[in-house]
């Protein structure tokens, strides 16, 4: 059997077995319950934002001005400009909730195998790497699967209130799950390589809390200060080359209009998740189980 | 079923068909040696266990033979090739792990049909081939069931049906029978006995008994070193050794009612012989070069019986529960 069918089949198991389990349920109605007071809060800072402006031009104007502040990125915040106000709003609230959701979901995924030696049944038919890999993906998919949930319910608020057509919801709604998809793949990545190297599921919970965290600080410490430097320096630069250690940095070369961007910020994401991931097989296979 | 040998590497004997082997295996765990420098050949086909008290380092043998731990030092080959070689021991190793979890929320059908897809059967198969295990173990009715509602026996019994999932060469179980009710432990003996020459089966366990009656070669470990090993009959000196069990109060003499040691002594074939006074035990060794367990011990119960002797029990050997405890 290949790597990639036995990677299929572990993968397979952990998302059916994601949709089943009580904390999964439990998890994924939370998200939902989330999703849809985000969406409300969206939707009235949308609304609000809106009424500031005297005019849909002028609003559309301030939201560019504003994004280029943000991003640095002419072209990007023109492009942004004319996205949906509240599903830009959720998608950016999705990026930060997301690595809750990982964090939730997978902290266990290899560990309680590992405390209960389930793993074991599956020592001599799977391969260490096939099995890790497989794990990774059933959370990636079950992550994808939570966010896309949450972005169908946004979709569905903002879609309620008038502020899209349905062409825009599809075409937007797409767009930005599929950006929240990517980075998820990330955390993913990091949560299984806290998970396969702790036995006992709240010591995992705690270090995947403890990455995150981290990763999170590191991220917005970067970030913050080349925004200060902006600031002082009244130029605008890219992100430096550390800054991209920090998953949800993506989300704006994801979202760019300019292809090759998106293709690139994809490419570093795989070399990341790739990275990760392999540290974790590295680590896995020389472990006692 | 070809005869088991057991061969430590020192003796250097009997290696060529051996589908387990380990050679100056040491595994530590931190500053402490769990098992040191052991080397053991399983021959195909054979039932093999692995004997020793608690802390012995049998389970932790064990454990590097199914690939669940690396060894520090030395090698170990499953069916030639290393335990964690699994695309070519996928299907052919079949593992029965100690105290490993069955997935509590998963029912036992899904649970055995996902490890048969793993181990490569296919589709509708898969289902058949689970269903087959678990109907070897009588527990077809179980299909539906989820495996965190099991009792222990019913687990343990669907720990052996992925084990024998697929009919592979090499079966590992790590105490079958532990914490087994007699009845489910029985039958669980009768199920293993049922596998015997369909498989090369590795039992680890410390339930002796159990081990005399279903293995054919055993390996005696104590402190992380193998002490003894060979056959079963090597170990228990059954073709070698008669046990007779006298009556209470029995005593050694030429009178009626006593055992004549030197009638004995002078029986063909007989090496020496020894009575213990207190237990009421005779020993007989033989010369098993010329003559049989069996026909040894028709000679002895005849000259006791002409001597009116009351005999209590006969035995071949001296038991592996001695032979244990005589080397740990």
């Amino acid at each position: 059997m290949s790597p990639l069918a036995e990677v299929v089949h572990v993968a397979r198991r952990e998302l059916w077995r994601s949709a089943r389990s009580a904390k999964g349920i439990f998890l994924g109605l939370l998200s939902l319950l989330g999703a849809l007071a985000i969406s409300f809060v969206c939707v009235w800072v949308d609304a609000a934002s809106r009424a500031s402006a005297p005019s849909t031009a002028q609003f559309v104007e301030l939201k560019t001005i504003a994004l280029e502040k943000a991003t640095g990125d002419a072209t990007l915040a023109a492009y942004l400009a004319s996205s949906p106000t509240a599903l830009l709003f959720f998608l950016e609230a999705t990026v930060w909730l997301t690595p809750a959701v990982v964090a939730l979901l997978g902290f266990d995924a290899i560990t309680s195998d590992l405390q209960g030696r389930s793993i074991r049944y599956w020592a001599a038919r799977v391969r260490r790497s096939s099995y890790l890999v497989g794990k990774l993906v059933g959370l990636w998919a079950t992550v994808g699967a939570v966010v896309l949930a949450m972005n169908a319910i946004a979709g569905c608020v903002v879609l309620g209130r008038g502020y899209v057509t349905v062409g825009q919801l599809i075409f937007w709604g797409f767009r930005f799950w599929f950006v929240a998809f990517v980075i998820a793949g990330a955390w993913c990545s990091l949560a299984i390589l806290v998970s396969a190297s702790f036995r006992t599921p709240m010591l995992s919970l705690l270090a995947t809390a403890g990455t995150f965290w981290s990763v999170g600080i590191f991220g917005a410490v970067a970030a913050g200060a080349r925004r200060s430097d902006a600031l002082a320096r009244g130029i605008v630069r890219g992100m430096n080359w550390y800054e991209y250690m920090y998953p949800n940095a993506y989300d704006m070369p994801l979202m760019s209009p300019e292809r090759t961007k998106v293709f690139a910020a994809m490419g570093l994401m795989a070399v990341f998740i790739g990275a990760v991931t392999s540290i974790a097989v590295y680590l896995f296979q020389r472990r006692d189980i | 079923m070809k005869s088991s040998i057991l061969a430590t590497e020192s003796s250097g004997s009997g290696l060529a068909d051996a589908v387990v082997r380990l050679s100056s295996m040491t595994k530590r765990f931190g500053l402490k040696v769990a098992v040191d420098n052991v080397s053991l050949a399983i021959n195909r086909g054979s039932a093999f266990g692995l004997i020793g008290p608690n802390g012995a380092g049998k389970t932790t043998t064990f454990s590097v033979v199914a690939g669940f731990l690396k060894a520090t030092k030395g090698s170990v080959e499953v069916l030639g090739v290393p335990p964690t070689a699994v695309d070519e021991l996928r299907a052919r190793l079949g593992v029965l792990p100690q105290d490993a979890v069955l997935p509590p929320s998963e029912p036992v059908g899904e649970f055995l049909t996902f490890l048969a897809r793993l181990q490569g059967i296919r589709g509708r198969k898969a289902v058949d081939a689970a269903y087959n295990a678990l109907t070897d173990v009588d527990g077809a009715a179980w299909w539906r069931q989820r495996c965190g509602s099991l009792s222990h026996g019913m687990a343990k019994r669907v720990g052996l049906a992925q084990a024998f999932l697929g009919q592979p060469e090499v079966v590992l179980l790590d105490e079958p029978t532990a914490g087994l009710d007699p009845r489910v432990a029985f039958e669980v003996r009768q199920l293993i006995k049922g596998k015997r020459g369909k498989a090369t089966i590795v039992i680890s366990s410390h339930n002796l008994q159990e081990l005399e009656e279903l293995c054919d070669a055993a390996a005696i470990l104590d402190r992380g070193r193998v002490v003894a090993a060979g056959t079963m009959s090597e170990l228990t000196a059954s073709n070698e050794e008669v046990r007779v069990v006298v009556g209470h109060g029995v005593r050694r003499g030429t009178e009626l009612g006593s055992v004549p040691m030197q009638v004995l002594r002078d029986l063909p074939d007989v090496r020496a012989i020894d009575f213990d006074d207190a237990a009421g035990v005779l020993t007989v060794s033989f010369d098993r070069a010329n003559a049989d367990a069996e026909a040894v011990i028709g000679r002895i119960l005849t000259v006791l019986l002409a001597n009116q002797v009351r005999i209590s029990g006969v035995s071949k050997g001296r038991g592996l529960e001695q032979r244990v405890m005589s080397v740990t």
